[in-house]
């Protein structure tokens, strides 16, 4: 073994890592630069004259109503994250119990989150139908009257699309949780029951506290992954009624191959770029104050 | 006598809660019990209430409707088999090509690289795409497979996974190897590949369900009715056959069920792949 041989050896590590770090310039580096140049142009598909507008685009998403909608329905949309998650820690912790069928259980939890995409969003939107459908008709036959009309109206859509979400996303932090769940040590569970501590106390002072690096990371994840998702609002209202889903995804989505005002369409997703920044900045600030190791 | 109490008076409540938590979970899949029964019905027992779960006069027609004609979801299935068979393939090979540099091969800037590698996940792809539809055209693969094979090569998320693995992998193994005049093309090829079969099924499975599912990247990039994937596909048919609730629900089985199919075998590493992933990451 000499030195220029090893040496040698060390150097096909660029070899190694030559073919995806070639993907990630293809697929993402370049494009990622061409689409921050045409923030500042007006580029419109099949239109051959392009100009430099300078921050003329920012400006215009500044002043633009329906941005500032998106935006608050992408917050709204987000809600589900937390919900998702602590649903997830509930049925983890119900899961690590001793219970029968914790194989079958988890699989069934865990179900929706494999079946992802449109298929399933054709499903809920048969479900949530309001005159006829089997959600609505199991609702009046428990007596309520004027049941939701869920993706159909304006102040109900985004609900709807929340409940499909946290279906979806459930068993995923579920499945986290229960791995998590097997870090914490029985020795310390069993302490604190011979110390007296009632299994309310255990759950909210021993175990959520153990589990918060968990926590921390699904929501994180979790919101960064909500951000970029557009396919089941396109395939259920396509952003509708009237703009109560467009979310900020699909409002790039639709300048863009709608409109094709592709200049606009950059800009607004790099406004999506910043808001997964931050939550990834308040992640590294955050991680260190409210998370327990 | 201790023992005998705590058993009698364990059962039935791990009986109860056994049942509260199946009752739940049947509720979590119910939305695919009800595409199923209402595939198999007839037009006038859609909505129904209450839901009769097993149809009282069962047909096929609807399947056959979604199977056979100029439309047949036999294109479909064989353009999204093409598309996420090569890409799982592709995507595996070279994500765990990359995981084995930088995981354990020591060359200069490699922890820089990497974390440049990794900060790629944060661009959302609402960012790519314009550019991406502009290239594609450019190169002349715009509304072809190669718009959804090529990009599929390539997965921040399988490198960073299998990097995880990889490093768990003692050193000792390398160094004898070294010592016998084996080089890196060898050790990754003849000794950590094989160690590492769970991990590469378990990317395989998950990156195989993500590229059947995905429906954003096809909608962007494909325009050919004759290229459509499955989501698209059935999106498709859904824009078109807007009252025929049976034949879209037999149309949305045929996008699930073999999603479903694809968890019962790999449910096991699905579950481990994701798991090691997110607490390990």
């Amino acid at each position: 073994m000499n030195n220029h041989w090893m040496r040698r050896q060390r150097r096909l590590g660029y070899v190694f890592i030559g073919p995806s770090m070639i993907g990630v310039l293809l697929f993402f580096l370049i494009p990622a630069a061409y689409s921050l140049g045409l923030v500042f142009t007006d580029y419109k598909f099949m239109n051959p004259k392009v100009g430099f507008v300078g921050l003329d685009n920012v400006t215009r998403m500044l002043h633009d109503k329906l941005f500032y909608l998106s935006l608050k329905n992408t917050v709204l949309f987000l809600v589900a994250v937390p919900v998702s998650i602590a649903l997830g820690f509930v049925v983890a912790v119900i899961l690590n119990q001793r219970i029968y069928l914790k194989k079958l259980l988890r699989a069934l939890y865990f179900m929706p989150y494999i079946t992802s995409g449109v298929a399933v969003a054709f499903v809920w939107m048969l479900l949530f139908q309001p005159k006829q459908g089997p959600i609505n008709g199991f609702l009046r036959g428990i007596g309520i009257d004027h049941p939701p009309g869920w993706l159909s109206t304006t102040t109900s859509s985004m609900f709807a699309i929340d409940l499909i979400w946290i279906w979806f996303l459930m068993g995923y932090n579920m499945i986290i949780y229960l791995a998590a769940l097997q870090e914490v040590s029985p020795e310390l569970l069993e302490a604190a029951k011979i110390d007296g501590a009632r299994p309310g106390q255990l759950l909210r002072k021993i175990i959520w506290p153990l589990v918060s690096p968990t926590t921390f990371l699904l929501l994180v994840t979790g919101m960064i992954m909500t951000i970029k998702t557009f396919g089941i609002i396109q395939a259920t209202t396509q952003g509708g009624p009237g703009n109560s889903t467009t979310i900020l995804s699909l409002y790039v989505y639709q300048n863009a191959f709608r409109y094709y005002d592709m200049g606009y369409a950059a800009t607004i997703s790099w406004a999506l770029f910043i808001i997964i920044l931050i939550i990834t900045v308040i992640q590294w600030i955050g991680q260190k104050r409210w998370v327990h190791y | 006598m201790e023992l005998q109490k705590r058993l009698l008076a364990g059962t039935p409540g791990r009986l109860l809660m056994t049942l509260i938590m199946l009752a739940l979970a049947i509720v979590m899949v119910m939305p695919f019990l009800w595409m199923i029964s209402t595939s198999l019905k007839t037009p006038t027992e859609v909505f129904k209430y209450p839901i009769e779960w097993i149809p009282a006069h069962p047909t096929w027609e609807h399947h056959l409707k979604v199977w056979t004609g100029p439309k047949s979801f036999g294109t479909y299935y064989l353009n999204s088999l093409k598309i996420a068979l090569i890409g799982m393939a592709g995507a595996t090979f070279l994500s765990a090509f990359a995981a084995y540099g930088f995981a354990r091969i020591e060359f200069k800037g490699r922890n820089a690289l990497f974390m440049l590698y990794l900060s790629m996940m944060m661009i959302p792809p609402q960012v790519l795409f314009v550019p991406k539809f502009i290239m594609f055209e450019w190169a002349g693969i715009y509304n072809t497979h190669l718009a959804l094979i090529l990009p599929g090569l390539f997965t921040i998320f399988g490198v960073f996974m299998l990097r995880q693995f990889f490093l768990s992998i003692p050193h000792e193994i390398s160094e004898s190897a070294f010592i016998d005049g084996a080089g890196h093309f060898r050790i990754f090829f003849r000794l950590i590949l094989p160690l590492a079969k769970p991990a590469l099924a378990t990317l395989a499975i998950i990156d195989f369900s993500w590229q059947w599912n995905d429906y954003e990247n096809a909608l962007v990039f494909l325009i050919d009715e004759r290229l459509y994937t499955i989501p698209l596909g059935l999106q498709n048919f859904i824009l078109e056959n807007t009252v025929d609730y049976n034949g879209m629900m037999a149309a949305a089985s045929a996008g699930i069920i073999p999603m479903i199919v694809v968890f019962a075998i790999g449910q096991r590493y699905i579950i481990q792949g994701l798991t090691n992933s997110a607490v390990k990451g």
